[in-house]
């Protein structure tokens, strides 16, 4: 019922690789692409960070497609709003809906495509994170930022019970489901909160659990970890830097053009 | 309502964070407070998140036929007030954003805002006015939860209007476009979710209410009202 990334993640061969360096080509990524003033850098950045993803971290490619058509419902609505109410320039298209007319003008449109291809490029450089990173490896980047110990205790054991629950939630949801427990939308809604109820009393019941283990294993609040030293390798530095420059190049180039 | 990595254009993704920072600041000093006080109450924050992420990844049986995920910050809110709530929700947003690719990196920060601090506030708020102002505990919840949601979804319309305003009406015709047609799926979203919230909260009252009076969600007296009333 759910995928989730973390699970491609832990399969990738780029998991193995330096988390420092992955962070910062998506850093990288995400403010070139969030600070473009033209579609095409973060086109560009889109379409790196994808054949990263898919190639050297081996995502499969139908799945990347999907994942990426999948926030594309918010992205169409604000983008449509974007298109048709923003700019002041040239008419390209206009039409009537019900005696309201809409229309499209050039630099709303341009607008339009710039956040599009900026929420592309953005979500690219996520799931190149998501799909390539396992959350374990990051606990000790966390750790190592400055954050306070206990908001990374907590992400921590919140993203241990996370599979717990899920699977719970599966189970309960697929017991619920074989006995027409959504076979329309009263009983749907019974057993939606008889399943959201139960989850938080089981769930309760494993945390009053889990303080009991960790008192007995001589818990004081504190976790200690361990980090794998993983120098950054030569192919992987030049692969990045060309990266980089490349896509600053691009975007000193395309300052001023537009695309309309 | 998750704004879309990348979707927010350079100088409001840094005004959400930096507007959003003092208050998760701010939360993780109580939480610090609260866990030194009592130890016991970490490992019950942490199912308490891990519930709000594995709730708010499950489909809510929807009406508009639109995809639709509940929030979960309105229990968050009402069992552990909105402070500690505005931390749970950075966490598990970010969980979110890292493995089911809602919301983003970059607009994390006004994500937390409309979602972690505004909804939660707005629910507790109502809570606390409800319960002293003597009304039914069920409805209070399910007051709570719905207008916890539709602050969220106004502060998100905000956000998306402050950073695309129109050109001739400003950011009070922006607004306007974006609410209207956001409300189309967020209205009655909130109210299936307040109602599935309620329906929680009435299963856990009649199995497990110890847990609700030991955290002073509600009273030894109204549960035993409600116990009374129900069964």
């Amino acid at each position: 019922m759910t995928n989730i990334l973390d699970d491609y993640a832990l399969m990738s061969p780029l998991r193995y690789r330096n988390n420092w360096l992955k962070l910062t080509i998506v850093a990288f990524g995400l403010l070139a692409g969030v600070s473009a003033y033209s579609p095409i850098p973060p086109f560009f950045i889109a379409l790196c960070m994808s054949f990263a993803t898919v190639f050297l971290g081996k995502t499969p490619f139908r799945f990347y497609l999907k994942l990426l058509l999948a926030p594309l419902g918010f992205a169409a609505v604000g983008v449509l709003i974007i298109a048709f109410f923003s700019g002041t320039g040239a008419e390209l298209y206009s039409f009537r809906l019900a005696s309201y007319p809409l229309t499209v003008r050039a630099d709303g449109l341009e607008l339009a495509m710039l956040v599009l291809a900026r929420s592309i490029s953005g979500m690219c450089c996520l799931y190149f994170l998501a799909l390539t990173t396992p959350m374990i490896e990051l606990f000790s980047v966390l750790k190592k930022s400055g954050l306070p110990g206990s908001v990374v205790e907590l992400s921590m054991l919140i993203y241990r019970y996370i599979f717990v629950f899920l699977d719970m939630a599966v189970q309960i949801k697929f017991a619920q489901t074989v006995r027409l427990g959504y076979g329309n939308f009263k009983k749907s809604f019974r057993s939606f909160g008889m399943l959201g109820s139960t989850l938080f009393i089981r769930s309760w019941d494993q945390g009053e659990k889990l303080f009991v283990s960790m008192n007995s294993r001589c818990y004081d609040g504190k976790m200690t970890m361990f980090e794998t030293r993983r120098p950054v390798k030569l192919p992987e530095l030049l692969l990045t830097s060309a990266y980089f420059l490349s896509t600053l190049t691009l975007f000193y180039l395309t300052r001023g053009v537009s695309i309309i | 309502m998750h704004v879309m990595e990348g979707f927010l254009p350079t100088p409001w993704w840094q005004v959400w964070f930096a507007i959003s920072i003092p208050v998760i600041a701010f939360g993780i000093y109580k939480m610090n407070k609260l866990v030194n006080e009592k130890r016991e109450i970490l490992p019950l924050l942490a199912v308490a998140g891990a519930f709000i992420f594995v709730l708010s990844s499950l489909k809510l049986p929807s009406v508009t036929g639109s995809c639709s995920h509940p929030t979960g910050t309105g229990v968050a809110a009402i069992i552990f007030g909105p402070a500690i709530s505005a931390v749970l929700g950075v966490i598990v947003l970010l969980y979110q954003a890292l493995f089911l690719a809602h919301g983003g990196l970059t607009t994390l920060g006004a994500n937390v805002f409309s979602m972690g601090i505004v909804g939660p506030v707005v629910a507790y708020l109502v809570y606390k006015t409800g319960m002293k102002a003597n009304l039914n505990f069920y409805l209070v919840v399910f007051l709570a939860a719905t207008l916890g949601d539709w602050a969220t979804y106004v502060t998100t319309s905000v956000e998306l209007a402050l950073a695309f305003p129109d050109p001739t009406g400003g950011f009070v015709t922006s607004f306007g476009r974006f609410a209207t047609v956001f409300a189309l799926t967020q209205v009655p979203l909130a109210i299936m979710e307040g109602a599935v919230t309620a329906l929680l909260f009435k299963y856990v009252i009649n199995v497990k209410s110890d847990v609700l009076v030991e955290l002073k969600v509600v009273e030894e007296s109204v549960v035993r009202k409600l116990r009374g009333l129900s069964s």
